[in-house]
């Protein structure tokens, strides 16, 4: 694959509809003409940036996750213009930039929960698994116990660790204490917080440290069983010791779980993803292999980026 | 230029400020309480010896008769009877139109209207009520009844229940709603278990002050539950209740009842306060957080 990747390379210089490289049949979003066109019709970013958003290796892989020519505004301003992205089944995906790029709604936008706020307008769609998140017919409930979210500032509900772990089998009809009290060890042993707390379990949750809480929030969302982990920021207000225990769980969850993670730690990012996607202003930039856009990013705009120099 | 870390306090006009400022605080709070403790301690001192056991085991018996001045027996249980079941019918309509300004409110033209209308009847005196309760409840009955006098408490305490419900479910920050949605976990089901439990120890002290406000209400059950000599809970005559009977022999001609109506004042103040304290504690103990 990394060969296939190698000749595949787009180059900057390459203008975006001549990309070159031979694309997976049936797999490709530029397949579909009215892309096309919205992709030609793309206002510039950055003057002379043309996004790569598409990256053959990205293409390669299988897709539990697409987002096709998505596009939200809250009320009159637009904030998401047009994403298109592939998520790889299995993999760690990174969405980094800078502050207020749409990170987090794009995030948000995944398991519907931008359908709480208030005036929110949406256009183009998203798939999991082929079928339309957006669809009218889709029931939102399952959808959200598939894609399960991580948020940026950890938000345990008051109650004791316990109720907060085994929340999601309980709301699900799980009556069985034995499966709860398994269920509740291996989320927060998953969560590397179990020693912490194992004597603790029916105390509140509010007594925990803030990096503990945020662990707590991570094994609750585990406990659900999703099959996409959506986390943003999970690390934001962690020590760099929760934060490592942190990195290795989401690398131990690569495979069995897909997961999608903003952050503002470039290193993080290089550390723990298989692929990163670079937004700005509600775009993607370039998306492709972790260390293509951290090693040799095809737009100057990334390279400022991930190298500090911009942002 | 002193060299010293940090430079010694100068501001003494702000120091004098905020000393007066704080000076006021106490002295205002002082005077609260000790209004408080005076009314208390002026209610124990009168009320005190007629609080007896046969305050609590004879109703009535008139002036004359053997036994008199009896007990507040009847009065006491009718009114807790009373209060007992507008909580039944209040509590849940007030909750349940609270949670909708709070939760459902927010997309739907009824909530201002709603809210409006719940404000507004808030402020209407209780004697309004009570005269909408005989012009509805007794009138087509035909007599004075205990149906009447608990559901004209239940409207009053419809709005208060439902404001403070309103006001206390809003406190609940949206991070927890947003955390049982993305669980999977419906709307619905979200209230009833992650936004109503966060604000139980509120909501509860929103209930009892609803509670506590009709417990002590007597204008609006003057025109529908009448009051009763007798000791019955037959909900289809009239309906003893202590204030009434408190107002009864506050304004008679006897002094032995008059000694009884403080004594009925004393306890009446006595069981919202322990009652109050209780339903707190278990909140408490419950979860947690209260
Ligand atoms: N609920 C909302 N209502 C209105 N505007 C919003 C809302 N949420 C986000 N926005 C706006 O959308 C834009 C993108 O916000 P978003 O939270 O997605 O950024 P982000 O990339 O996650 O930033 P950060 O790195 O700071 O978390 C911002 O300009 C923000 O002001
Ligand atoms: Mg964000």
């Amino acid at each position: 694959m990394m060969q296939r990747a190698q000749t595949t390379l787009t180059h900057p210089s390459d203008p975006p509809a001549a990309r070159p490289g031979p694309k997976p049949a049936g797999a490709s979003v530029n397949s579909n003409p009215a892309e096309n066109r919205a992709a030609a019709s793309l206002p510039v970013v950055l003057p002379g940036v043309a996004p790569t958003d598409v990256h053959p290796e990205v293409d390669a892989e299988t897709h539990i996750l697409t987002v096709d020519n998505f596009k939200l505004a809250y009320g009159k301003r637009q904030t998401l213009h047009g994403i298109n992205m592939k998520i790889a089944g299995g993999k760690v995906t990174a969405l980094i930039g800078p502050s207020g790029c749409g990170k987090s709604t794009l995030l948000r936008s995944m398991n519907r929960l931008n359908d709480l706020v208030d005036g929110v307008k949406i256009e183009g769609d998203m798939r999991f698994k082929g079928q339309s998140i957006y669809d009218r017919n889709v029931d939102v409930i399952d959808l959200r116990k598939k894609l399960g979210m991580v948020f940026q500032k950890s938000n345990p509900f008051p109650m004791s660790i316990f109720e907060n772990v085994v929340y999601a089998l309980r709301i699900a009809g799980e009556r069985s204490n034995a499966r709860l009290d398994e269920v509740c060890a291996k989320s927060l042993k998953s969560a590397a917080l179990w020693e912490e707390v194992k004597d603790r379990l029916h105390s509140s949750a509010f007594g925990l440290s803030g990096g503990q809480q945020q662990r707590l929030c991570i094994a609750r969302a585990i406990a659900a069983e999703p099959e996409v982990l959506l986390m943003d920021e999970p690390c934001s207000a962690l020590d760099p010791i929760a934060t490592q225990k942190v990195e290795e769980l989401i690398y131990e969850l690569r495979g069995k779980y897909t997961v999608v993670i903003v952050t503002h730690n470039m290193h993080q990012a290089a550390r723990c993803s298989d692929y990163t996607a670079f937004m700005y202003m509600g775009r993607i930039i370039e998306y492709g292999p972790t260390e293509a856009i951290f090693v040799r990013p095809h737009l100057k705009e990334t390279e400022a980026y991930v190298t500090g120099r911009f942002g | 230029m002193s060299l010293t870390a940090i430079s010694k306090r100068k501001n003494t006009k702000a120091r004098i400020i905020s000393g007066f400022m704080y000076s006021l605080c106490v002295i205002f709070t002082g005077f609260i309480l000790s209004l408080l403790l005076w009314v208390v301690g002026y209610l124990i001192k009168i009320g005190w010896q007629s609080v007896t056991v046969a305050f609590f085991t004879q109703v009535q018996i008139p002036y004359g008769a053997e036994g008199y001045p009896g007990g507040m027996l009847n009065g006491l249980l009718g009114t807790l009877v009373l209060v007992g079941m507008a909580a039944v019918v209040g509590i849940p309509i007030g909750m349940l139109a609270g949670i909708f300004l709070s939760e459902y409110g927010a997309n739907s033209k009824l909530s201002s209207p709603v809210r409006f209308v719940a404000d507004v009847l808030a402020g209407v005196p209780s004697i309004v009520v009570g005269i909408l309760g005989y012009e509805l409840l007794v009138v087509p009955i035909g007599n004075y009844n205990g149906w009447a006098g608990a559901l004209t408490l239940a409207f009053i305490m419809v709005p208060i229940v439902a404001r403070t419900t309103e006001e206390m479910l809003r406190l609940v920050p949206h991070s927890y709603r947003e955390a049982s949605i993305a669980l999977g976990a419906t709307k619905a089901r979200t209230i009833l278990r992650v936004v109503v439990p966060s604000a139980a120890g509120s909501l509860i002290t929103g209930v009892m002050l609803a509670l506590a406000r009709v417990a002590g209400e007597t204008a609006p059950l003057l025109f529908t539950a009448l009051g009763s000599r007798l000791l019955t809970v037959n909900p289809n005559q009239p309906f003893p209740s202590l204030t009434k009977q408190i107002y009864d022999y506050a304004t008679g001609p006897y002094e032995a009842q008059k000694r009884m109506a403080w004594a009925g004042i004393l306890v009446l103040i006595s069981l919202i306060f322990v009652f109050n304290l209780s339903v707190r504690l278990i909140a408490r103990s419950k979860h947690g957080t209260a």
